[in-house]
Formats: C-alpha cells, structure tokens, sequence
C-alpha cells in the first residue's frame, strides 16, 4: 500500500479520516448517553439486583437463552421468519397494552350503558343512510344531508335518555359485545371473505362473536373482570390468532418463526413455575400491578400509582385526535389538491412550517388565552387540554399528510382527471386512498408527540393531584404530568430513584408502542 | 369475440413486415376509400404558453371524425401540448395560458360556458406511462362509469370495453386482480379499456406504445386501428414508422411549437411541400 505507483502518486485521506472519526464520536456520544440513562431509569425501575441471583439463573436458562437461540435460529433459516417471529411476540403485547387501555375507560370512565345510548343513538342515522343509499338515489345531496343531520341530532337527543331509562340493564360484557364484538366480527367476516371465500367468512364471523362473549363469561367467573376479559379477548386474542392464522395459511415458508413467542412463552411460564418451586424471590420492581392500577396521590412511594395518569392521557389522545386530524388532514388536501399556487398560499405554506418548530409553552399560553380566558372554560379540563394539546400537533398533522398527499404520483391523478372525475371525486377516489397509510403514519407519530408534553398542560392549569375524569369538564392528568408532579410537589430522593423511574418507563412504552404501531404501517405499505 | 378473432388476424398478418426499418411505404391501411370525413375538431390559431414560453404558435388544424391523426416532431415541439388542450388537460397546470379557439362538435372548448370535467367525460385520454389504478381489473374499467353513475348492466360494459381493448381473454379469469399485476402492454390496453369504457367519441393518445416492448406495440397499434371504426383517434408519436403505418392523417411540429406540416399521411411520408419536414421525417434532423 505504502509503496504507491509512482506515476499516479498518492492523495492524502489524512483530513478525511479524522473527519470520519470525529463523526463517529459524536454518533457514539448520543448514544451512549441516551444509553446509559436507560439503564439508569430501567434499573431504578425494576431494581433487578433486588432479586435472588438464584432467579435470574433460573430465567436466563428458561427463557433468555432459548429465545436468543431460537432468534438466531430463526434469523439463519430467513430475514423473514425471524420477522414473523417479532411481529408475532410483539403485537400480542402491544395490542394487550391498548386492549387494557380500553378496558380501563369502560371501568372507570364512561360507563357501558351511557356507551350503549349512545352507540344505538347513532346508529339510526346510520341505517337512514343505508335506507336511503338503498331506496332511492335521485335525492339531492343537501337534502340527504340535511336530512341525515337532523335525524341525527334528534336521534341523540331522544335515543340516550330513553336506553338509560331502561328497566333492565344489561351486563357490561354483553354492552361490549354488542356494541364492539359485533363491528369487529361483521368487518373482520368480510374482510377474510374476500381473502378465503364466504365459508370461512361466516365461521370466522361466528368464532370472533363467540369468543369475545366467552371473554367476558370467563372474566366474570375467574374475577379478572367482564369488561378486560372482553376487552383482551377482542383486541389482543383476536388480532393475534388472525395473524397467526394467516401466517400459516398463506406463508408457509415463515410458519417456523411462530416458534420464537411460543418459546418465549413458554419460557416465561416454566421460569415462574420454577422460581415458584424453589422458592426465589423475584426483584422488587417499582414497576407493578400496584403501580400500574393505583390512584392514590401521596408523599408516600410505596402507595402510589400512575393509573389517573394513564386514563387521562388515553382521554386527552382521543380529544386531540378528534380535533387534530380531521382539521389536519383536511387542511393538507385543501393546501395540496385545491389551493392556487398565490403568494396568499406561499405565506401559509412558510407559516405552517414554523408553526411546528413553536416551543410547545407558547401553545400553552394560547389554549389558556382562548379557551379558558376568552371562551370562558374552567382551567385544566379534558376539553380544554385535548384542544391545547390538538393546537399543538396540528401543524405536525398537516406536514405529514401533505407529504403524503404529495407523494401519490401524478400520473394516478391525470388518469382520473382524464376520465372526467372532478376535483372531489379524484381527491376521493385516487388521492386519499393511496396517501391514507403515510397520513395514518404521520398522524400517530404527531400523537406520540403529544404524549409526552407537560408544559401545555401545566399552562391551562391542569391540577398537581388528580384522579380520574369522569366529564368533559374535570380536570385532568396525564402521565408526563404525573411525573412532573412527582418529581417537584412530591419532591424528595426517595421518590426520584422509585416511582419516578417506574413512571418514566410507563411513558417510554406506551410512547415507543406508539411510534413501533407507525414504523410497522410505513413498512407495510412500502412493500407493496 | 369477433374484435379479438379480428385483431389476431392483423397481427399475425402484418407481423412479417411490421418493424422493416427505413422509410415505410405510406399508410398500411385502407380506410380512405371511406372518402372525406367531416372535421370533428379544428383549432384556429390556437396559441399556447406556459408562463412566458409559448409552446403553441397559433396552430390551425381540423382533425377528421374517425380517423386516426398523428402527430410527431421532436421533443418540445408542442404536439403533447396540443394534444392536452384538446380536452383541457392544460387548466391542471396554473401556468398555462390559451389562446384562440378550439372547436370540439362546432363548439370553442375554451368558451366560459364549457364545463372542462363534462368536456373530459366525450373525450377520452391514454397516457405514455400505462397509469392504472392500485385496483382491481374490474375496478378500473368501472371507474369512469362509476364517476357517472352509469351503473346499469355494469359487467357487460366492462366486459365490452375489454373485448374492444384486446384484452378480455387474457384476463377474464383474474377480473378482481389488481390492475398493477398485469404486464406493461396489457396494462396499457387496460387504461384503453378504461378509456373506451364510458363511449367517448375522441380518443387522446400520448406516446402510448412509447413505454412498451414491441410485440405489446404491436397490439396496441393493432387495437388502435379497430378502435378507428368507432372512435376518433388522436396520437403524439415520436416514431415516425409508427405514424406512417397507423394514421390517416399526420401533423408536423417542429420546434418552437409551430405546426409546419398537416396532410394526409401518404402525402406527408412520400412527398411533404416542406424541406424541413422532408429532412425530418428522413432522419436528416431532430
């Protein structure tokens, strides 16, 4: 190498080498310390020195090494079944974590006969739209609209009040039956008709019905609860046997990577059943049933709980979704399909931009000024936190989906422009439904930004203790909120090496399960 | 079922001689015995620009009721061009600018009281890159129907526009595939299909072979001869073979958007008036 060709000579790489290195540095540097502050957090958390050496033997050789070596198994055979085996260990997980989400806001917040007013109060306009859609379709457009709005209206005026007044009530898992178990089975029939033929449609239909029914029989008799066991039965057991049936039917060639969850779960439960046996005490986590489920607001970190927090950020999503996205998306398609291109729109195009960079304090200081100094809105309630927070990730909103919008090619739109679609119908037809996976992407990406903001809330006052709303107008917690408040009102060295750390790790999850659900849809869509 | 027979007659027939390089011997087709036809569309002094670069110059032309015209010349010469403001394609773009007069059926296309969706809706457009839709085979074809409402007996026009399109028998068994799925040529009869499916009385074609191989070229030069004793066909082609085996009637753009030439084609490959069209068309220059 030394000895170069002495009619080409050498160039120096001396610059470019240091260069390289000091970038490599810096990539490391990030990185480490994000690392290491990791560790710190999960090792406050779970306190894993805590436990008996004896325990952690037990679980590196029942679960951690068998599923390492099953991984590289897997990994060896294909890219793919080691895929499968991920996707088929982690969205279980993940869809328990929102099926638990779900459970808590029928437990604790809207309870199911108000959800079964109101689910039966719109769908009688509903099946006026069907009616008519059927009957007749020479009715103008105003006047269907008109007409679906005023049933409506008057449907939600009358419909809830009289449900409610019902003599007889129903239990809570056949309300979540009906009203959720039904949807999911109806769609979920049809879609596998279109994939395996009506037969199975129809049993599919019948099994996922009759399962989420055996959900809630099953939780009432064993004490876990009618509404979780519905709950998980239609949003995690569901979902999971649909992929695992699907995976073998129709990818033979990755069937094997099922083995990865299998073996992890199993793993885990001889772990327990041998720890149990020989009599290992686990760690002391801070990290618990009791963490995840108590309410209580105290100095004292053994009684805490991180449960108000947890429902109030799940409510305050809704809102924010609620506002944020159809406004969002409805401003991206206007900007991206309908707009001149005038200085008018230039000045917006620039403004939206810099909307999005605005410290998120700022938009704070607005949702107090609009609406609760001039709308007149009690301080720090659901309605007004979820309309701060959709201020918020409103720009975030209009990015992506206008990136997404941008990105279907024109070619798809001349063609429909070509055949005589008007703006509306090419927009309907050919726009929205090629750009809906990166507006959905952009969407929870926004959302898990909204996740975590404190400074908002604590703007439009939302309350240092809080328990669970029960109404638009309670005030409300969120989890960065609950963390803010232990880690300033509740201030002391106990509280930031136990809780703290534990609720950090809640907020990290549900964050990371989050941006995990949009890498997922990005990557799907790509493929195709 | 006789279109499909027909069109397999044509194409193993002519298939010998189809791609003889040099200059072609005139127009392969006999429909002139037909005698004159009336003019369904004629452009006076129709000028086009894009914000300050006229990429039309006051071109006249009048283009006959099924027939099939060509239009060729170099790059940017403005035969595209031409060819979108025939059904307004040109009002997406905000820096096109018209002027003159494009008459359609006897009416100026650009009048205010013109609707350019309704205009679209008679004037059907095959685009250079085959630009299905991510839907089905069915679904395509039915799009323009659907945009219509003209939902009755919904299969059999669907299934008539892809008979008409040389394409039922490869794909009447996968009708609810998705579009995509289908090769380059049979994607492109597709979007013909789709075109041809709502009964237009013009047929706009841009560069439609330009992307394909050329047996799918073969086809669909093939289909756009059929498609002639229907419709009126309107083709920018950047291969002059190819004008001079399917046109009846070929224009001449050279660049700066000047229309230089416009004949039957015979005439224009045997013995054009105009020198630089001669050099063009020969190869000489462009």
């Amino acid at each position: 190498m030394s000895n170069a060709d002495e009619r080409f000579g050498r160039v120096s790489r001396r610059i470019g080498k240091l260069f390289r290195a000091v970038l490599f540095a810096s990539t490391l540097a990030g990185i480490l310390t994000l690392a290491v502050l990791l560790v710190y957090v999960a090792n406050d958390a779970f306190q894993p020195l805590s436990a008996d050496p004896g325990w952690h033997l037990v679980f590196l050789l029942t679960l951690v090494v068998p599923t390492v070596a099953t991984g590289w198994w897997c990994y060896r055979r294909s890219y793919g079944t080691l895929a499968t085996g991920l996707l088929g260990t982690v969205m279980p997980g993940i869809a328990a974590l929102y099926a638990g989400g779900l459970a808590a806001l029928f437990i604790d917040v809207i309870p199911t006969l108000v959800w079964l007013s109101f689910v039966i109060a719109l769908a009688v306009p509903a099946g006026v739209v069907v009616a008519l859609r059927r009957t007749d379709r020479s009715i103008p457009f105003l006047a269907e609209l008109g007409a679906v709005l005023g049933v409506t209206a008057g449907s939600l005026l009358v419909v809830p009040g009289l449900v409610q007044g019902l003599p007889t009530v129903p239990a809570d898992w056949m309300v979540l039956v009906l009203t959720l178990g039904l949807p999911e089975a109806f769609l979920l029939g049809r879609w596998i008709e279109g994939r395996w033929g009506r037969r199975d449609g129809w049993i599919a239909g019948a099994a996922i019905l009759f399962g989420s029914a055996v959900g809630g029989v099953l939780g009432t008799a064993t004490g876990f609860g009618a509404i979780p066991g519905v709950a998980l039965t239609m949003f995690a057991a569901v979902p999971t046997a649909l992929y695992v049936t699907i995976v073998l039917r129709e990818r033979p060639e990755r069937r094997i990577g099922l083995l990865l969850p299998a073996v992890i779960v199993g793993g885990a439960l001889a772990g327990e059943l041998l720890v149990g046996a020989l009599g290992l005490t686990g760690p002391a986590a801070w990290v618990d049933w009791g963490f995840l489920t108590s309410t209580t607001q105290s100095g004292d970190p053994r009684s805490v709980g991180i449960y108000s927090g947890i429902v109030g950020t799940i409510l305050l999503m809704f809102v924010v979704a609620a506002i944020a996205v159809p406004a969002g998306v409805g401003a991206a398609v206007y900007l991206e399909e309908y707009a001149p291109d005038t200085t008018f729109t230039r000045i917006i195009d620039v403004n939206i931009s810099n909307l999005a960079g605005v410290p998120s304090v700022v938009y704070g200081l607005l949702g107090l000024g609009l609406f609760v100094r001039y709308a007149g809105q009690p301080t720090g309630t659901l309605l007004v936190g979820g309309a701060t927070l959709a201020l918020l990730v409103f720009p975030i909103v209009i990015i992506s989906a206008r990136e997404a919008i941008r990105a279907v090619p024109d070619s798809a739109r001349q063609a429909s422009y070509g055949m005589g679609a008007t703006r509306w119908q090419t927009v309907k037809n050919v726009v929205l439904p090629r750009a809906f996976p990166g507006i959905l992407t952009g969407t929870i990406l926004a959302l898990s930004r909204a996740i975590g903001e404190t400074a908002p809330l604590l703007v439009i006052g939302a309350a240092q203790v809080f328990g669970i709303p029960d109404s638009w107008t309670s005030t409300i917690g969120a989890m960065p909120l609950q963390l803010y408040v232990w880690a300033s009102t509740y201030a002391s060295p106990a509280f930031y090496t136990t809780v703290l750390a534990a609720g950090i790790v809640v907020l990290l999850t549900a964050m990371l399960s989050m941006n995990s659900i949009a890498i997922y849809v990005r990557n799907h869509y790509e493929q195709r | 079922m006789s279109n499909a027979d027909k069109r397999t007659d044509v194409s193993e027939g002519s298939s010998g001689d189809e791609y003889a390089v040099g200059v072609p011997e005139g127009r392969g087709r006999d429909r002139d015995a037909d005698g004159e036809a009336s003019t369904i569309i004629e452009s006076r002094d129709l000028s086009v620009w894009y914000n300050d670069n006229q990429a039309l110059r006051s071109v006249s032309m009048e283009i006959p009721e099924k027939r099939v015209t060509a239009m060729v010349g170099p790059s940017g010469c403005g035969k595209s061009t031409y060819l979108r403001s025939i059904n307004r394609m040109n009002d997406l773009i905000d820096a096109a600018r018209v002027e003159g007069e494009m008459l359609f059926d006897g009416k100026n296309v650009y009048d205010d009281d013109v609707d350019p969706v309704a205009l679209r809706r008679r004037i059907g457009m095959v685009f250079q890159q085959p630009n299905p839709f991510p839907k089905s085979i069915y679904d395509n074809v039915a799009y323009g129907l659907r945009l219509q409402d003209r939902t009755e007996n919904l299969d059999e026009k669907v299934e008539d526009a892809l008979r008409n399109a040389a394409l039922w028998d490869e794909v009447k068994d996968q009708l609810d595939q998705s579009g995509l799925d289908l090769s380059g040529g049979q994607q492109q009869r597709l979007c013909i299909a789709r075109a041809i499916a709502v009964d237009p009385e013009v047929v706009l074609m841009d560069e439609p072979a330009s992307a394909l191989d050329p047996v799918a070229t073969s086809k669909i030069e093939d289909l756009i001869d059929e498609m002639a004793e229907e419709y009126t066909v309107v083709i920018v082609t950047h291969n002059m073979q190819q004008a001079a085996r399917i046109s009846d009637k070929t224009a001449v753009f050279l660049t700066g958007g000047e229309l230089v030439e416009f004949d039957d084609t015979e005439k224009i490959f045997e013995n054009p008036e105009n020198e630089r069209v001669e050099d063009y068309i020969t190869g000489k220059f462009g």
